[in-house]
């Protein structure tokens, strides 16, 4: 379910049958990063979209989490930190960060909730079908990675 | 020069019939195309969308066939790509199923269950259908799958707005 009314609606309404949230987590930077943090933001959007069109039934597609990169991760953190306190008190067992920021992958261990880093790929020189199929083939991996770790805690 | 000459009276009248009957037509054209535009538009292939299925490729195995049609979203007008489910039944007949789980919403896959070959499966909440969509009894969905309506064209398939079945 997407962070939409309709959708939170319908959320409200089967809460029993959705255990699993997914947070997306876009770098805003300056500079010479700052086409870079761009081109994560469009990568992971594309990416958990398609993912919540798969598994609109059982996750909640929060609004994105974005934060000012300068450098330390420790404010970010934290402030990840109280999400995941939230979204477990509000009976969320399975809690997903997607995100392209490799700075994450040293934060992994603080985290309750499964951080899923998938690398950059350079989506603005592909054409419409390539980007398609590309999306397509991580969204499966990701897909195996949800159903699995759906079963292990059945 | 020829012996004719033109009034003044006859030059003026000439200009503003010329004038005043181009700004007549300027008018009424786009009223006609408006009281005409119905007509015209059931010559388009209505809301039917074409595919890159090759109908005379079809099997009994269901095959996944994406399209892309434009959504309008208030304002915001985006490309939204559809699945479909499409197989041809026993009788040769083309059915061609939405892959929307009518539990909550889920895409389910065709034959991805290993303990449940060749159904429709649901990984969220492990929904089944049969492969002509009905819903298995026992499993969350309580509605058989959507079926889309579709037309053949040029050897291609074109599907239309899925609609929902009746009860089994």
């Amino acid at each position: 379910m997407k962070w939409i009314p309709n959708d939170i609606e319908m959320y409200i309404n089967a809460k029993e049958f959705v255990d699993t949230a997914v947070v997306a987590l876009h770098p805003v930077s300056f500079g010479d990063e700052m086409k870079q943090s761009a081109s994560m933001h469009d990568f992971i959007t594309l990416l958990t979209n398609q993912l919540e069109r798969q598994f609109t039934g059982r996750m909640v597609l929060f609004p994105a989490y974005s934060y000012l990169k300068k450098g330390r991760m420790d404010k970010p953190l934290e402030e990840l930190l109280e999400w995941e306190r939230s979204l477990k008190e509000n009976e969320f067992k399975h809690i997903f960060y997607i995100t392209s920021d490799s700075d994450w992958r040293m934060q992994e261990s603080s985290l309750t909730g499964a951080l899923l880093w998938m690398p950059l790929l350079p989506l603005e020189s592909m054409d419409e079908s390539q980007k398609v199929s590309l999306i397509g083939s991580q969204v499966k991996q990701l897909q195996n990675l949800f159903t699995q770790k759906w079963r292990e805690n059945q | 020069m020829s012996k004719h000459r033109v009034s003044r009276r006859q030059f003026l009248s000439y200009t503003l019939t010329g004038v005043g009957g181009f700004m007549a037509a300027g008018m009424l054209m786009p009223m006609v195309r408006f009281a005409v535009d119905p007509v015209l538009r059931a010559e388009e292939s209505g809301s039917f969308t074409p595919t890159k299925q090759k109908v005379d490729e079809l099997t009994s195995k269901p095959v996944r066939v994406d399209f892309t049609f434009k959504q309008k979203d208030a304002w915001y007008e985006s490309e939204v790509t559809s699945t479909a489910w499409v197989y041809k039944d026993d009788n040769g007949k083309i059915m061609a199923l939405s892959p929307v789980c009518k539990h909550l919403g889920c895409t389910v896959g065709w034959n991805t269950s290993k303990e449940h070959p060749n159904q429709f499966f649901c990984p969220c909440h492990y929904g089944r259908y049969e492969k002509d969509g009905t819903n298995i009894p026992g499993t969350p969905p309580l509605a058989p799958l959507d079926e889309y309506p579709y037309k053949e064209k040029g050897g291609y398939l074109y599907l239309g707005q899925a609609k929902p079945r009746k009860e089994a």
